[in-house]
């Protein structure tokens, strides 16, 4: 029984000794605060860009594309190039370097810079979660003096959001792990702390123990989507 | 109360509409029929600029609604629209179907709404389906519900685009009932339809379109017994 007393030794190094159980979830706490952060801050920057995508398509079926929007449009389509054109890991490192630097704790950049990076997926996901509701539903919520925004707000955004649903849990999980990368930039996160408690006990028990706490969070995930799923398939009954 | 002068339209370089001229007065029900392809969905959706017109004027009650410093939401608050495909909102219960626009458009209190829902729910021989969702219901019975909807803003004027085309044929008679009902207590109607027996019925005038013009105009009895135009000939003699 050799192999077992030394995974309980590699354990006991791991989390008891020096309490570092502590430094898991205070890392877990630093995970979860960026990437609430950033789902927040990506989904805001994701539902207007998808919203000033579509209404410029529109528009110009119209005839009538304002200036202001299709300069709109170009700038949402720099972003989307841009972002989704580089990797995340430099995206950050710019991020904090050129804007945060003064400050000796990059959770601020992290945040914004991985919702930032976020809104673009996001932006892609709700736009296509737009076009997948029949033209319909605006002519009607328009045909009963509901404006353009009215009718995107109170019609097509609850159902495209519903159609959506499981390609934005995707993001937020994926969003979930990469935050990760935070470790570039002097945050102490999970996987930065972990990485500091397996160089000190020459040990790598502490990787194991970061990945089955992400493995629970992304079940969790998993979950809650489930239930939101299931309170959507209401008006689903025949 | 509607005014058209020299109404076109185009998509791209194909003419839909080819300058249109009408006046269509309170309390008229006014039937439009055709071939498909006429323009007679079209005419109906620039009255409430669901399309919007590439050259004419369309006035009602005194306003032109092309003109884009008219708030045209206010205008659309007027005219009730009936679509082919009834267009419920899904993810809404029928009575919230109803109720949306009154209440987020201030014309209602949520009591006030609540209320007019349930009358209106019964004026279409629905009253126990408030609390359905539309995908539990007929298409009968989903046309109906969006005749409800459109009524309740209170509309001056309805305007109905193929109402039972895409309905299973033993539906037709429920939502054609409930039209004539509307048109009995004095409505005014225009209604783009495939159903002659309707047009005979219950317009007070039946216009006939063809390649984007209105080739022929009559009252009912003329329109059917006495056609003139040989496209309307032809026309009638395929669809009666």
């Amino acid at each position: 029984m050799q192999w077992l007393d030394k995974i309980i030794a590699s354990l006991n190094a791991a989390l008891i000794e020096g309490d570092r159980w502590k430094l898991y979830l205070r890392g877990l706490g630093k995970t979860l605060e960026i990437s609430a952060g950033a789902v927040i801050l990506g989904i805001l920057i994701g539902v207007i860009v998808a919203i000033i995508k579509v209404s410029a398509v529109q528009k110009r079926v119209g005839g009538n594309c304002g200036v202001l929007l299709r300069a709109g449009e170009w700038l949402c389509d720099l972003y989307l190039t841009v972002i989704r054109g580089t990797p995340v890991m430099l995206q950050l490192m710019i991020i904090y370097f050129s804007v945060f630097a003064s400050m000796s704790d990059g959770t601020l950049a992290a945040i914004v810079g991985f919702g930032i990076n976020s809104g673009a997926y996001v932006a892609e996901i709700v736009r296509s979660g737009i076009q997948s509701i029949d033209r319909g539903q605006t002519e009607a919520g328009r045909s009963l003096g509901l404006s353009s925004s009215m009718t995107m707000r109170l019609i097509i955004l609850p159902q495209a959001f519903r159609n959506i649903l499981p390609a934005l849990f995707n993001e937020f999980i994926t969003l979930l792990k990469e935050t990760s990368v935070a470790s570039v930039i002097a945050v102490p996160d999970m996987v930065k702390n972990a990485t500091n408690i397996k160089t000190k006990i020459y040990n790598i028990a502490p990787l194991y123990v970061t990945a089955l706490i992400y493995l629970v969070l992304v079940v969790g995930l998993t979950l809650v989507q489930k239930k939101i799923e299931g309170r959507l398939r209401e008006s689903d009954r025949r | 109360m509607i005014d058209v002068r020299g109404l076109q339209k185009s998509f791209g370089s194909h003419k839909v509409l080819k300058g249109i001229n009408e006046h269509i007065s309170k309390g008229e029900k006014v039937v439009i029929v055709g071939a498909s392809g006429s323009g007679k969905s079209t005419f109906l959706r620039c009255l409430n600029l669901l399309e919007q017109p590439t050259g004419g004027t369309i006035t009602f009650d005194g306003v032109d609604i092309t003109d884009p410093k008219n708030d045209i939401n206010k205008l659309r608050a007027r005219m009730g629209m009936v679509f082919q495909q009834f267009n419920l909102f899904p993810h809404l219960s029928v009575k919230e179907n109803i109720k949306l626009a009154p209440v987020k458009l201030k014309r209602l209190s949520e009591a006030e709404a609540d209320k007019r829902a349930l009358e209106l729910l019964s004026r279409v021989g629905l009253p126990d389906k408030a609390n359905a969702y539309p995908a539990q219901l007929s298409g009968g019975q989903q046309q109906r519900i969006a005749i409800a909807r459109a009524l309740a803003m209170n509309p001056e004027v309805m305007l109905f685009d193929e109402p039972t085309s895409a309905l299973d044929p033993e539906m037709v008679g429920e939502v054609l009932e409930i039209m004539k009902e509307l048109a009995e207590d004095g409505m005014t109607m225009v209604v783009v339809t495939h159903e002659m027996g309707f047009a005979r019925s219950v317009g007070t005038r039946v216009l006939f379109m063809d390649e984007g013009v209105i080739a022929e105009q009559n009252d009912p009895g003329e329109f059917f017994s006495n056609p003139q135009h040989p496209r309307l000939r032809e026309f009638l003699s395929k669809v009666l």
